[in-house]
């Protein structure tokens, strides 16, 4: 953590980009055929950002959502940071019908907005750990995940708190747009790393290229 | 390790692993304790031959995905309650028929990193649920009288009215105050007055179905829900509320105190815009009922 500003290249970006391809390339096709979800994810843009910045460039991103449920998750190995899964309004209902729920009983009144609190939640959870499990094997680790965390319906104004990150500390923000095959649902994926993890995510991109070289 | 397995078999958490074809392959004391199911009987046969309420396509598709992309899969209390059909640790538990579980999955690795098997743990947050209940409970209920609060009565009524409105339905609402009540506060003093509260809103509570709502709306002022109800039925037992109140006497410390109500009443009959205008023609009812000389019914559509 010595190093205050990292100063990542041109390339780097470019591996990380060709990497995050091939990942979540990786994790559609198993999602696909190991638990019949259908997902597209679109190729990825990254960007290198001091931490002051990211509430900002967040808040920005997801101007077009009037209100929208963010489900969080922090990942933590030598590849470590928040992944934030942001869907539009309505999702919930939408991804309860996905999930096609076991549940046969009834529910009583307060429990539907728990059950598209939840399959938010289950969702978030596999589509990050797929996508996030991916890309760390193909950087050559393991990471362990925090348990996910949902914020539903909010104003995008009201849902990023300003001090997201130590606004001293370089962020690389990687984005996707995702959709749902089959379903009328889409989103993006925020990938955002911790300074910390800067260095050894170079080291990693060097070791990828070295591969092929 | 021998020091891992007694850890293990102490922690107050039960712990599982499963084999990638969810096969048991370790099975905690606590696990035994709760299941009543051995480690020797239930290790080397599939999860689902002892717990076969587990085979849900969700479990499946938690458990793929921990094994596929090594990620971890949450399992909270609030919606499912528990995996594991296990009777609750405390005899003074009376809450949940069952234990109330938080469980979590996860990947385990060998030496190069493929994923050979999961792990489940189990945690008991019984107490934990009983308290939020309560919790829940407190934030709907009045205090004094064990009726729902105004706050309760607020949401219940704008999620009933938009439902009968989207489907036409008939929905009445009734609101009633007590007669002088600040007369049997003067008199006999505010705890006899609790003890009306008390005593009017628990015969009324006890004279309507199960899916109507009775609340406090404020100091003597109660407010009553009938979904798919209309005006003259809600009428017909507004007026038996009323008998039944008139005929009713108090006894507060050797004090015999007979109090009376006055009622309005109003349906959904198409031309209300929101649920604040229905109750407010239940108030403006009310405040009629009063105006005539209370202790009677007004219905205003």
């Amino acid at each position: 953590m010595e190093q205050q500003v990292c100063h990542v290249t041109e390339d780097e970006k470019d591996i990380l980009q060709e990497i995050m391809n091939i990942a979540f390339g990786k994790a559609a096709a198993d999602l696909a055929e190991v638990i019949n979800i259908f997902v597209v994810l679109n190729v990825p843009r990254i960007q290198v950002l001091k931490g002051a910045e990211l509430s900002g460039y967040l808040r920005e991103e997801i101007s077009d959502f009037s209100d929208l449920s963010i489900i969080e998750q922090n990942f933590r190995g030598k590849f470590r940071g928040s992944a934030f899964l942001v869907f539009p309004s309505g999702a919930g209902k939408e991804l309860v019908a996905m999930l096609d729920a076991d549940h046969e009983e009834t529910f009583e009144s307060g429990t539907i907005d728990l059950l598209e609190k939840e399959s938010l939640m289950e969702v978030g959870n596999i589509l990050i750990g797929a996508c996030v499990g991916k890309m760390s094997e193909l950087l050559g680790d393991v990471v362990t995940y925090s348990p996910p965390k949902v914020v539903v319906e909010n104003h995008p104004n009201e849902i990023i708190p300003n001090n997201l990150f130590n606004p001293e500390y370089t962020a690389i923000v990687m984005k996707t747009l995702f959709q749902f095959d089959d379903r009328n649902i889409s989103g993006f994926l925020f990938l955002v790393t911790t300074h910390d993890s800067v260095a050894w995510l170079q080291q990693s991109l060097a070791r990828f290229l070295e591969q092929y070289e | 390790m021998s020091e891992l397995s007694q850890l293990f078999d102490t922690v107050n958490i039960g712990l599982v692993i499963l084999d990638r074809d969810l096969k048991v392959k370790y099975w905690n004391r606590w696990m035994e304790y709760h299941s009543g199911i051995a480690a020797e009987r239930i290790i080397g046969a599939s999860l689902f031959a002892h717990f076969p309420s587990l085979n849900t396509r969700k479990f499946l598709r938690n458990c793929k995905s921990v094994l596929t992309f090594g990620n971890f899969s949450f399992f909270s209390q609030k919606l499912h309650h528990y995996l594991f059909p296990f009777r609750s640790d405390s005899s003074f538990e009376s809450r949940f028929e069952f234990m109330q579980q938080s469980c979590a999955l996860g990947p385990l690795r060998d030496e190069s990193n493929t994923i050979t098997a999961l792990y489940l743990t189990v945690q008991d947050v019984t107490e934990l649920a009983s308290y939020e209940h309560r919790l829940l409970e407190m934030n709907m209920r009045d205090g004094l009288t064990g009726v729902y609060n105004r706050r309760f009565l607020e949401k219940r009524l704008a999620e009933e009215f938009d439902r009968h409105v989207r489907y036409a339905r008939n929905f009445s609402v009734i609101m009633f105050d007590i007669d002088f009540f600040k007369k049997v506060n003067d008199t006999h003093g505010h705890q006899c007055g609790d003890f009306i509260l008390k005593g009017v809103s628990g015969k009324i509570a006890a004279m309507i179905r199960k899916t109507d709502f009775l609340a406090r709306y404020g100091g003597e002022e109660f407010c009553c829900l009938l979904p798919e109800t209309d005006i003259a039925a809600a009428t017909v037992l507004a007026e038996r509320f009323r008998q039944t109140i008139a005929g009713m006497v108090h006894c507060y410390q050797k004090t015999e105190i007979i109090v009376t109500i006055s009622l309005g009443v109003s349906g959904l009959s198409g031309q209300f815009p929101s649920s604040d205008v229905l109750l407010k023609r239940a108030d403006d009812a009310l405040y009629a009922a009063k105006g005539s000389g209370r202790n009677r019914v007004v219905a205003l559509s």
